[in-house]
């Protein structure tokens, strides 16, 4: 499966902006990216860019396939079982460093990112990455994470 | 031969100054024994901070500050800075700071936090490892690098966590990657230029793992065990790293290291011994040809890595004077072998087992308890001790006074549920399949600090501890033992009766281990890291305590340790 050909399939589907010009002698058209929502867009201006959207259905089963991959393919090596965070961060908090929408979370599985998480795109089929981003998406958020507090405990175990 | 006068079993380095400590363990015994003798159990109450920095970095301290000619060496975790601090000038200003390249998705692969533990002083250098898979030298006058070699491979998903250990004109290193899949190796660098001298594996054909017509195994025969002993291939990502201390004996010319744990966690996808991880090896340094191993965990189905130091001491047992090798393994027994052949002497737990029975002293061998072996057809296997943080981690090294005849070390209370699931090998991606939480062991706190009788293997005395241990140990001819806790307490013990004497809190979490020296002014020191990190930075709250993204809910035991310590480095020197 030609994961570029995916990627331009949604992107286009997506696509509520106008087509860019490309400096550098690169082609016209839409770049097959995501829109950078995470980010700071200089002068308020969003880059024009596609949107990239989950292809499979987020139900049960998608998640459940998506949980058998993310053991199987040694994502809970880092981030633990459950996601909730090993060497790795949490996938669970509903925090993103870079981004949490399905395409950002594809995009960060296919590509990795610079701080370790290494680029499974070229070792998984974009189906399965699919799937675990179905997966992390479906996991419950932890309770009450900005303040964590001991009164009740009084320390003691 | 410029090193090595052998003094009571303690070899130290001809060219440093007596209250210097100029390598990890302070001598090629791996003891953490210091000759100094200010500091007694008498005075150390009047023990109080001198000077602090901070390091800014937040990854786990592990390791320890050098002294070298009045000069403090301090490598950071990633990214790996080395400051250089004139003791002799008040304020102890920088004499300067090297602050390398470190390729940032090193921190990716690094299973256990971004530690680094330590660097080495040997003739006029100071050499260090990068976590991204570079060891260095760096002029320890100027600061200026004087070379830089590549010793590990990234993409295969190899760190560099360890320290350097330089005999005899080599500088000896090797990878972090057992629960990488990494195919496990120890190399040997030439001090003068760096340039690599010979590379040995921890497993695969006898050819690659230097074994020839001299290795000697008491309890294995056969050739080629590090291949046979596996399923096909398999021994080609089965771990074996090397991330712990080396000792060396000048006498018999061998250098000792023990090798990790071997992948993946699964441990039914290789069937058999997996020789040679979970092993000691006896290692000629010229050419790295391998004298003797000895697995003390065959199969390892635990994570029961065999990295911790190898000490060096004379002892007599049963009578019968011997020269002995020490190793407080993770499997939660204490081992004494002879060190010119690898007999197996004295082997008894050290903490709560469950996992063997005993060790068969006449064939080396665990006797297994059936029902805590693992696999991924057993489900979840409950209740297994001691953990895979060991018995006592490696990363937390134990020191031996020779006056004492004793011992001393940071051990954990818990215990594990084992569930192993099926890995598929992807280099650069954790090759582990197991999920293994943990639990507080018998009595409910979380650790305990020991002196243990290497010739009997029994335990003297014991300080419970809440958290688990994490520091390294210090013992001093002043009869004082020094150890930090992971809720950030620095702390003084009388050596022979475990009494406590002193404490102070020191801003984060203890995984360090203290050293003590001779200051310009001919006082006693004592310095120390704090900064939690390593495993326990998973419990300190925030994995990541300057990333607002990275927050998540406490580790279900321990929960609370996270009121008394956060994350951030501070090197701490004490004098009374």
């Amino acid at each position: 499966m030609d994961l570029r050909a995916l990627i331009l399939a949604f992107a286009v589907v997506g696509c509520n902006s106008k087509p860019v010009r490309l400096v550098r002698g690169r082609k016209e058209g839409v770049p097959p990216t995501i829109r950078p929502s995470a980010r700071i867009f200089a002068g308020g201006i969003a880059p024009p860019a596609g949107a990239l959207g989950n292809p499979l259905p987020e139900n049960a089963k998608t998640a459940a396939e998506g949980a058998k991959l993310f053991t199987s393919m040694n994502c809970d090596g880092c981030h633990g079982g459950g996601a909730v965070g090993f060497v790795g961060p949490s996938l669970t908090a509903r925090r993103w460093r870079y981004g949490g929408s399905d395409g950002e979370i594809f995009t960060s599985i296919y590509y990795g990112r610079s701080h370790g998480m290494p680029a499974f795109g070229g070792a998984l089929p974009p189906e399965m990455i699919w799937k675990i981003v179905t997966y992390i998406k479906s996991l419950p958020p932890p309770t009450d994470l900005p303040t964590e507090s001991w009164q009740e405990v009084g320390g003691d175990r | 031969m410029r090193l090595l006068a052998l003094v009571l079993g303690l070899a130290t380095t001809a060219h440093a100054q007596s209250g210097d400590w100029t390598i990890p363990a302070k001598d090629y015994a791996a003891t953490r024994y210091s000759s100094l003798a200010q500091i007694t159990p008498t005075n150390v109450k009047s023990l109080h901070p001198v000077w602090t920095f901070s390091t800014g970095v937040l990854g786990g301290h592990e390791g320890q500050p050098l002294v070298v000619k009045h000069t403090m060496y301090v490598v950071t975790p990633y990214p790996n800075v080395l400051y250089a601090f004139d003791l002799t000038q008040d304020g102890y200003p920088l004499k300067w700071k090297y602050r390398p390249a470190v390729d940032q998705n090193a921190v990716g692969l690094s299973c256990c936090d971004v530690v680094n533990r330590g660097a080495s002083y040997a003739d006029g250098k100071i050499v260090y490892n990068l976590l991204d898979g570079h060891t260095v030298a760096i002029d320890a006058a100027t600061g200026r690098e004087l070379w830089k070699t590549p010793i590990a491979d990234l993409t295969r998903g190899e760190t560099v966590t360890m320290a350097p250990f330089v005999v005899k004109n080599r500088v000896i290193v090797g990878a972090s990657g057992g629960e990488f899949g990494i195919l496990g190796s120890i190399k040997a660098l030439d001090l003068a230029s760096g340039h690599l001298v010979w590379t040995a594996t921890n497993l695969g054909p006898d050819s690659s793992m230097h074994i020839g017509a001299n290795f000697k195994s008491l309890y294995d025969t056969g050739s080629n065990l590090g291949v046979t002993t596996w399923p096909t291939d398999a021994w080609k990502h089965g771990g074996g790293p090397v991330w712990g201390w080396l000792s060396y004996d000048s006498t018999l010319d061998l250098v000792y290291y023990g090798s990790g744990n071997p992948g993946p966690y699964n441990p039914e996808q290789r069937a058999g011994d997996n020789k040679w991880t979970a092993s000691v090896m006896a290692r000629r340094p010229s050419d790295g040809s391998l004298a003797w191993a000895y697995q003390f965990t065959p199969h390892d189905s635990w994570d029961y890595d065999a990295t911790a130091e190898m000490v060096l001491v004379d002892l007599t047992i049963a009578g019968k004077p011997r020269k002995a090798l020490v190793h407080f393994d993770k499997n939660g027994f204490a081992y004494t072998l002879d060190r010119a052949t690898g007999e197996l002497l004295v082997a008894e737990p050290y903490v709560d087992v469950n996992w063997a029975t005993k060790i068969d002293l006449a064939t080396g061998r665990p006797v297994l308890n059936a029902t805590k072996a693992t696999g991924a057809s057993r489900g979840n296997v409950r209740d297994i001790c001691p953990t895979l943080e060991g018995g006592k981690s490696p990363a937390s090294p134990v020191s031996y006074s020779p006056q004492t005849k004793l011992f001393y070390t940071a051990t954990n209370n818990m215990c594990m549920d084992y569930e192993a699931a099926q890995s598929t090998y992807l280099a650069g991606t954790p090759f582990l399949g197991a999920n293994t939480p943990y639990h507080a062991g018998r009595g409910g706190n979380l650790g305990f600090f020991i002196s243990l009788d290497p010739t009997t293997g029994h335990k003297v005395w014991q300080i419970p501890e809440r958290y688990p241990v994490w520091s390294g140990s210090l013992a001093t001819r002043g009869n004082v033992v020094f150890y930090g806790t992971l809720d950030g307490w620095f702390k003084a013990v009388d050596a022979t009766t475990g009494r406590a004497l002193w404490k102070f809190k020191v801003g984060s979490g203890v995984v360090g281990s203290p050293i003590t020296y001779t200051g310009p002014d001919g006082k006693q020191y004592v310095a120390i890291y704090a900064g939690i990190g390593g495993d326990w930075f998973l419990l300190s709250g925030d994995y990541r305590s300057d990333d607002p993204a990275d927050v998540r809910d406490p580790a279900d035991f321990a929960r609370d340790l996270a009121r008394y310590t956060s994350q951030g480095g501070i090197v701490w020197i004490f004098a009374l």
